[in-house]
This record gives C-alpha cells, sequence and structure tokens, in this order.
C-alpha cells in the first residue's frame, strides 16, 4: 500500500468512528461542543502519531511478552504530556474534556493501532496511520459535534479570536433546539445514523445503485 | 533468567525515557498551570465576596479549613471567604463560600475536583450552590439529602457522596465562622 493510502485510509474506508467503531466513549462524551471535538481531536492526533512513531522505533527492541505493558507506558506518556500542555496553555479546553482527557490512555483507537499496525510497520508508514487515524476520528467527532451543536443548543462553539468570543448563535435554531441530541440518548441515536450512512456508502457496489 | 533480566531492563528503559520526557515538559509548563490555578482562585474570591472588600488571607490549615480573608464593606465588617478542603466520590475537592459574620452562607463554589461528569460536576453549577445559600446561622445547613425539599433531593440523586462532601464542608466553614465572631 502506498504512503498516502496509509494516510487517507483513516479517513473514509478504516474511519476509526464510523466503520472501525473504536473510541466510541469519547466520541459519545465530548461531542457537546464543536470545540471540545477539536481540542480532543488535537490530542488524539497527537497522542497517535507520538506513539505510532515510538512503538514503531522501538517494534524489534520490545519483548513481545511485555509488549502491552510498554505500549500503555508510552501512550500514557504522551497523554500526560497534553494534559500538562493543555492545562498550561488552553485551560478551558483542558476543563472542557474532563475525565476523557486522561482516558486517552485507554482509548481502543490507540492501543488498536499499536497493536495492528505500528508494531509491526516501518517509522514512516506507521506515522502516517497515525495522522490518518487521528484525522479521521477528528472529523467524525467534529461532525457529530456539529450536527449535535447546531441542532441541539443553536450555537456553534469554537475558540475565542480578539473580539470574536468563539461562539456562533444561529437564529432560530438557538431558540427551539431540539434538546435530545444534546443528551446522551441523542448522541446514540445520530450515531446510529451516520454508522447506517457509512454502512451504505462503503458496502453499496462500486458504480451500482444501493 | 537471562531472558527475564532482559526484559526488566527494556522495561525499565523505556520507562525511565518516558520519565524523562514528562519531566521535561512538566518543568516547562509546571508554572503557567501554577499562574492558571491563581488566576482562577482569584476569580472565584471575586465571584464569592457579593462585591464587598476582600483582605489578607490568613492560613489556618487545620485539615477542613485552609484559609479565610475577612470581607469588608467600608469600615465594617461583613463577613468572611473560607477556603475549604473536602472529599467526594472522586476524591479530594475544594469548596471557596463566603458567610456572614453570624456563619450564614452568601455564596459558594465548587473549585478543584474529580467529581463524575453529568452526576457529581453537577456542583460546579450555579443553581448547585443556591439550596446552600442564606442557611447557617439561624436556619441550619442541610447534613443530609433528606434536608432538602424534593426538588432540591431529586437535583442531588445520584451524587449523595459529593452532597455530603460539600455540605460537610459548608458546615464547617459556617462553625469555623462563628468562632472568629467577626474578628478581623
Amino acid at each position: 500500500m502506498s504512503h498516502i493510502k496509509e494516510l487517507t485510509k483513516g479517513i473514509f474506508k478504516e474511519n476509526p468512528t464510523f466503520i472501525i467503531m473504536l473510541g466510541m466513549c469519547p466520541t459519545l462524551g465530548v461531542s457537546t461542543q464543536v470545540s471540545n471535538a477539536l481540542g480532543m481531536g488535537a490530542s488524539v492526533i497527537f497522542v497517535l502519531t507520538c506513539s505510532n512513531i515510538f512503538i514503531s522505533l522501538l517494534r524489534k527492541v520490545i519483548p513481545d511478552s511485555v509488549r502491552i505493558p510498554c505500549y500503555i507506558v508510552i501512550i500514557a506518556s504522551f497523554v500526560t504530556i497534553v494534559e500538562m500542555v493543555l492545562h498550561a496553555f488552553v485551560p478551558s479546553v483542558y476543563e472542557a474534556l474532563g475525565v476523557y482527557l486522561p482516558l486517552i490512555v485507554v482509548n481502543c483507537i490507540i492501543l488498536g493501532r499499536a497493536e495492528a499496525f505500528a508494531g509491526k510497520n516501518g517509522v514512516l508508514d506507521s506515522a502516517l496511520d497515525g495522522i490518518g487515524m487521528g484525522v479521521g476520528f477528528t472529523l467524525s467527532l467534529s461532525l457529530i459535534a456539529l450536527i449535535r451543536e447546531v441542532f441541539g443548543a443553536g450555537t456553534i462553539t469554537l475558540f475565542p479570536v480578539g473580539s470574536f468570543s468563539g461562539v456562533i448563535t444561529i437564529p432560530g435554531l438557538s431558540e427551539s433546539p431540539v434538546r435530545v441530541l444534546t443528551l446522551a440518548a441523542g448522541a446514540l441515536l445520530l450515531m446510529g445514523y451516520l454508522k447506517a450512512f457509512f454502512q451504505w456508502k462503503t458496502s453499496r457496489p462500486k458504480g451500482g445503485r444501493a | 533468567m537471562t531472558r527475564y533480566l532482559k526484559t526488566a531492563i527494556i522495561l525499565f528503559l523505556i520507562s525511565a525515557i518516558c520519565t524523562a520526557l514528562c519531566a521535561i515538559v512538566n518543568e516547562i509548563t509546571a508554572p503557567l498551570i501554577a499562574g492558571n490555578i491563581e488566576s482562577e482562585r482569584i476569580a472565584a474570591l471575586e465571584d464569592v465576596a457579593a462585591g464587598y472588600s476582600i483582605g489578607a488571607e490568613t492560613a489556618v490549615n487545620d485539615g477542613t479549613v485552609n484559609y479565610y480573608i475577612p470581607l469588608s464593606d467600608g469600615d465594617s465588617s461583613a463577613g468572611y471567604i473560607v477556603e475549604l478542603s473536602t472529599s467526594g466520590y472522586g476524591g479530594a475537592m475544594t469548596v471557596i463560600a463566603s458567610y456572614t459574620s453570624d456563619g450564614a452562607v452568601m455564596e459558594a463554589k465548587m473549585m478543584a475536583n474529580s467529581e463524575t461528569p453529568g452526576l457529581g460536576k453537577k456542583a460546579e453549577e450555579p443553581w448547585y450552590m443556591e439550596m446552600f445559600k442564606g442557611l447557617g446561622a439561624d436556619s441550619p445547613l442541610p447534613a443530609t439529602k433528606s434536608d432538602l425539599n424534593a426538588e432540591d433531593n431529586a437535583a442531588v440523586s445520584g451524587a449523595s457522596i459529593t452532597f455530603s462532601g460539600v455540605s460537610s464542608a459548608l458546615i464547617a466553614g459556617s462553625e469555623f465562622v462563628k468562632g472568629l465572631g467577626g474578628a478581623v
């Protein structure tokens, strides 16, 4: 598989959220606001890429019998680094992500890619796999958050810049939003519809009609 | 034996490298994090001061009360701000509360905590502390959920340990303020 395919497979063909169905807990937990989704996505891209590179570099050194503890130590270290950086430089995102940030350590996407890909492939491919999967996760998370926030609260929350408060209010929807979408039940419903869409999109024969 | 030793050494070296990486990042970020926490604390003090002038901090550190700060309205004493340590479902919690000189809660705010999102974390929301406001002097503060009205009882359901932690801290703070007797 070419390097480009390694990079792009996570975005649609092997999308970690809608196709492989990994990392569901943070996906449902932090997708209430777009800013949270972007913060979580950026954190996962960093941890996934760094841990994939590190694990790929050490794949011939790490004994098979202790590979999982080694992976966890490496992943936990990068998650700790992300936590400290967010707490120092973006405290609002750090607060918003709450418990889901340290839980990246046990995010199935990170450990899954370490076990299934980085532990068996070269550094460049592992880095590209990490970036691609991370971007795929971020796009999925942002899509879910955008739909939930727009229809559930009538707002789009981004990051404040200068005089811009970071919140875009959508007239009409902000006065009478579909509140269920901001709740856990709404997240599961939306996830189901999006999964069905992706399933239909990936399973239909090429050039044919579903 | 050699195989086990080799495995242990590899695991140790990986852990040592990871620890060193974390230590370097901590060295850079620790002062910034401390600054953020201090800014948050100052903002919380201003929030609970209820418009009164904030005086100088006096350390107590008796296990529950960390420190107190007198509040003044011109020349007269208006009450105190007390920082309280307590514990909830997720471990240690810090509450900052302001009291009138007779021990009634004026304002309160949940600070550092590791409570469960959607349950104990509700204590961070402004409405949560409303159930304690004005109580502690003539009317007692609620010690258990059964002391609450039906609406508040339902609101804190699922997070009884958090509620007990917050209420016990506020009661201790009220008693502490009563003990000060209006002294500055």
